[in-house]
């Protein structure tokens, strides 16, 4: 079991990479839905040995929503603001790549430190949550596109969620979906915001959105 | 009785309600009914307060939803805010709609939303279950962020979106506490690991460091939503732009809810780190903080509703600085959340009001507000003069109560900066404040009619605001003990005693 | 042992400029044509060595001494990458530092005699392919780092006699030096060989002006560097099959090294060349790949 979840883990930072490096809208998003497929698999390989239904249905609930439903979002977003690319952001890319790097290191420090005891096997997955964390967290501070912003947010929650699946087995199956369903209204509500900036501004770069200071 | 099925109906009502609200025919029976829906629930809710601090805690099917004391008071200070903000609604609105400003559209959305955000809200105090009680408070956020943008423009959209940016931000830092403290339960807790009372009675067992880490994050995430610096940049550009009913909301109560997830956290925290105040000097810290950023932004504000949101900021760090401090803190933080509600309430309705009269919320337009309408230039007066601590406000007595609890402590450089803070809010609010009741009027102004409701709805507050100043009555006060003894998970100090005042 | 380690010399001497032959074969198919012969890059040697050389008075002895140290510089790097599972004859503990900064001096005396001619468009191409392997470099040397971590040696003959495991670092390993090997054998998407704008040349450019002898030296050098580095990248992936089998892994490293070319043929007829601000994030994002998997390494 320990070769798949380390490649899905690596495959995991890679994909957080690939999302700081990129600068095209379409692609960021796909990466994006690759990243959630990727975590509803994962929430599979980690119980495979207890598998029950509860942990199916969230595998697949996750599966569905972060890998079709919130790309189908995003890119309706997309189509009604009309926008392709990224401005010009307020960190580059290939610096976006390096801060990356650097947040894998800083994750793999504090996952040293958060007595989390994973089980056998899977001491790398709490470094790649909290690396996914940051990258989504990066995100939503270094660039100025509301969308890049919303798109940020899922990952910050999909970073959350990996860590949730190893650390906690406990919580009810409703709280999970309950959360994975705030997750969704989350997305569509910044989705219907940037529709109406979009229609208010006639552009989504926040870096705009300033006149109100003090 | 069965108390249990109140707890239900008071979340199903206004959900249901706030469905209906937005298929009205009209403006007028739209916010009727928002306003029927949250007086009927503030009866039953009353009902049940009464009840819980008369025998004790409530709690429902398999113990996902309950009513203690802590959560008994702060659903009686949501339920006073709720009422008179409803009220102020109808009136505002009702005004906007005789300038023609209201449409339909508007006020469905308008009260839908307003139910929700009531339900949602409920939902926050009444969880037992921590992954609900987080659940609810996001919903709050994705509610009320179109609350905001009622009247769409592009200050709004702005201050829309930072609101939703920040915040969601912040609850999922939120979030990932939540997922730390139940992954630091978990072998010790062998189910339902998320429920409150089971980890507050399991508390001393938790792992210390997970706990720690988990502390941190609950403290910056439901910090955010709470408005305590250095997160508290969405709060002047929300409650500046956000219409007053809406501005009243937040400050008078969902601040005060955010804060109220980290009081939960506070017995758990303080008992797995052994009782060495880790938890509360990090809270003292933050609370510090915000009072000093609050303070040196009041001085050089030029919109009054983004003047009130600072001290929003100002006087959230100082209930954050009283439940770091402790014992008798505790006690006056909690007694500031009541007072501080229904302060700031008043004072965003005064603004409101003023605002729609004046057609600006600039201070330097606004001058004069006493002679332009003496109701609510007495209203905003009052509300800024008890907002900085004016005796005999009851914000005076619960900022007293505090100071005796730091020097209790000795906690001097605490109570020091705190002086120095309120202080300069002092001095800086009055300069503001002063011009704006008195000052010279500028151009014509059109006198304000008021009807009996307003006067109502600015007389109660103040009214409360100065009995409560001078006297305690014997249930508040005992209220006060027993919700204060739930976060400390001790018996409360000694009360501080002054004339009229009865431990 | 002593024939088995001079095994990769001789191959590489022998076959270094077949593989430009394949890469150009490759892209005639791609692109329809018949093309070149395969052995056509070593008539264009040998018909360099025929000619005589023309230097410019503008430069001075280092234009004369580039292409022989160049040379003598690959030769060098050669003699330290063995066939799999034999030890190369100058191989010795850290022997893969000695092979980076061979390549690195190699670079180093082409841009100063390029510099040497006093020329804008040399100085230009000069500047360019210096920022490019200052980029390229920390990948080449971290994704060699992180193998000699995970096999424990310094040196390259055991290093590449010990992995043929695919774990998930090698995978990552293996994608950054395969980026690096693009960059610095001057490939598409870095540079196009072809091209004959000089205002797009980085490593055309910097040859321009050598003639006759100089410039068959510096062929074959470029020919014998894409041997060398190549052979490292296939040396990694091919596993050692032990004992005397030095013919079949001979065999296996001549079948790679043109897997390798044939893989570098469809690269260059499928891709377009970057544009020149996106090499430097695509040379990071090699170096990510390679930091990433020394960090997983570590574990």
């Amino acid at each position: 079991m320990t070769p798949v979840i380390d490649t899905t883990m690596m495959l995991l930072i890679l994909s957080n990479m690939a999302l700081l490096g990129l600068s095209r809208l379409r692609s960021c998003i796909a990466v994006a839905s690759f990243q959630g497929m990727l975590l509803g698999l994962f929430t599979v390989f980690a119980h495979m040995q207890a598998l029950t239904l509860r942990i199916l249905l969230i595998a697949a609930t996750s599966f569905i929503l972060k890998g079709f439903v919130f790309p189908r979002l995003l890119r309706r977003s997309i189509r009604e603001a009309s926008t392709q690319n990224e401005m010009e952001p307020y960190v580059g890319y290939s610096m976006s790549v390096m801060a990356g790097m650097g947040m894998l290191g800083a994750a793999l420090w504090l996952g040293s430190k958060l007595p989390l005891n994973p089980a056998a096997g899977m001491d790398f997955v709490v470094p790649t949550g909290l690396t996914t964390f940051f990258t989504g967290l990066f995100l939503i501070v270094a660039r100025k596109n509301a969308l890049t912003q919303c798109l940020g947010y899922i990952i910050l929650e999909n970073g959350i969620y990996a860590i949730g699946v190893i650390s906690v087995v406990e919580i009810p199956a409703l709280v999970e979906l309950g959360i994975l369903l705030d997750a969704f209204v989350a997305v569509l509500v910044m989705g219907v915001a940037i529709y109406h900036i979009n229609r208010e501004f006639d552009h989504i770069d926040t870096d705009q959105l300033d006149t109100l200071k003090g | 009785m069965h108390y249990e099925i109140v707890l239900w109906l008071a979340l199903l009502v206004p959900f249901v309600i706030g469905l209906i609200c937005t298929i009205l025919p009209s403006v007028r029976i739209a916010l009727g009914a928002m306003c029927c829906c949250v007086f009927g629930t503030c009866v039953a809710g009353l009902a049940v307060i009464w009840h819980v601090f008369q025998h004790g805690a409530v709690f429902t099917v398999s113990n996902w939803l309950f009513l203690d004391g802590l959560s008994a008071y702060h659903y009686l200070v949501m339920l006073l805010i709720y009422c008179l903000s409803s009220a102020y609604a109808w009136v505002y609105f009702g005004e906007e709609l005789r300038q023609g400003h209201f449409t339909r559209r508007q006020a469905r959305l308008f009260s839908g939303l307003w139910c929700e955000s009531f339900a949602a809200m409920s939902l926050v105090l009444f969880s037992n279950n921590l992954g609900v009680m987080w659940v609810g408070l996001e919903a709050t956020t994705l509610i009320t962020a179109f609350l905001i943008c009622i009247h769409v423009s592009r200050e709004s959209m702005e201050a829309m979106w930072k609101y939703i940016v920040i915040c969601s931000v912040g609850i999922a830092f939120a979030f990932m506490g939540t997922l730390l403290v139940a992954a630091s339960a978990r072998g010790i807790v062998s189910q339902d690991a998320l429920l409150w009372t089971i980890l507050r009675d399991n508390a001393a067992r938790l792992d210390p460091k997970l706990m720690k880490a988990a502390f941190i994050f609950l403290l910056v995430g439901y910090g955010t939503k709470a408005g305590l610096a250095p997160m508290h940049s969405w709060l002047p550009d929300a409650h500046s732009k956000a219409p007053a009913p809406v501005s009243a909301i937040f400050s008078g109560f969902m601040l005060n809810a955010a804060l109220y997830c980290i009081m939960r956290y506070i017995p758990i925290t303080e008992s797995a780190t052994g009782g060495t105040g880790w938890a509360l000097h990090l809270l003292t810290g933050f609370g510090l903080l915000s009072i000093v950023v609050a303070a040196v932004f009041i001085l050089f504000q030029k919109d009054l509703k983004r003047l009130l949101a600072y001290h929003s900021v100002e006087h959230l760090g100082i209930i954050a600085l009283g439940l770091g401090l402790g014992g008798l803190g505790t006690f006056a933080a909690l007694f500031h959340t009541l007072n501080h509600s229904l302060c700031k309430s008043l004072s965003f309705f005064a603004a409101g009001r003023l605002g729609q009269m004046f057609g600006s919320y600039d201070m330097e337009k606004m001058a004069g507000s006493f002679r332009a309408s003496p109701l609510w230039g007495a209203g905003i007066f009052g509300s800024i003069l008890a907002l900085i601590g004016i005796a005999p406000f009851a914000l005076f007595m619960s900022e007293l109560q505090l100071v005796k609890a730091a020097v209790d402590s000795s906690s001097m450089a605490a109570l020091i900066l705190f002086l120095v803070g309120s202080g300069v809010v002092f001095v800086g609010a009055l300069q503001h404040a002063i011009p704006l009741a008195w000052g010279r009027p500028k151009g014509m102004l059109k006198p304000l009619r008021f009807t009996a409701l307003e006067a109502l709805i600015v007389v109660i507050p103040l009214a409360l605001l100065l009995v409560l100043g001078m006297w305690m009555p014997e249930s508040l006060s005992a209220a006060l003990k027993n919700a204060s003894g739930i976060v400390q998970s001790t018996l409360p100090a000694e009360v501080v005693v002054f004339s009229g005042y009865t431990p | 042992m002593q024939t088995a380690g001079y095994m990769n010399i001789i191959l590489g001497l022998v076959f270094a400029p077949l593989l430009g032959g394949i890469i150009n074969r490759v892209k005639a198919v791609f692109a329809g044509r018949t093309g070149q012969p395969l052995l056509q890059p070593y008539y264009d040697i040998y018909k360099n060595f025929r000619k005589g050389a023309v230097y410019s008075t503008t430069t001075s002895w280092l234009f004369r001494a580039g292409p022989i140290v160049g040379l003598a510089a690959a030769l060098v790097a050669l003699c330290l990458v063995p066939v799999n599972g034999a030890t190369a004859p100058l191989a010795f503990t850290g022997d893969l530092l000695l092979f980076a900064y061979m390549l690195g001096l190699m670079r180093f005396f082409t841009v100063l005699a390029a510099l040497d001619t006093g020329s804008s468009f040399e100085g230009m191409g000069a500047s360019r392919e210096v920022f490019f392997s200052a980029l390229a470099e920390p990948a080449l040397l971290l994704g060699l780092a992180t193998v000699a971590r995970r096999t424990g040696t310094l040196s390259l003959s055991e290093l590449l006699a010990a992995t043929s495991a695919t774990s998930p670092e090698l995978v990552l390993v293996l994608a950054a030096l395969g980026i690096v090997f693009l960059c610095e054998n001057a490939r598409i998407p870095f540079d196009d060989p072809t091209t004959h704008l000089e205002l797009t040349m980085i490593h055309e450019v910097m040859v321009l002006d050598h003639s006759g002898p100089d410039f068959g030296f510096i062929q074959y050098g470029a020919a014998l560097k894409a041997w060398v580095l190549g052979s490292v990248i296939v040396g990694l992936i091919l596993p050692v099959v032990g004992g005397n089998f030095l013919l079949l892994n001979s065999v296996a490293l001549l079948g790679g090294m043109f897997l390798l070319a044939v893989v570098v043929g469809v690269i260059e007829s499928t891709m377009a060349r970057l544009r020149l601000i996106r090499v430097p994030q695509l040379l990071v994002a090699a170096g990510s790949l390679a930091l990433f998997a020394f960090i997983l390494s570590m574990r």
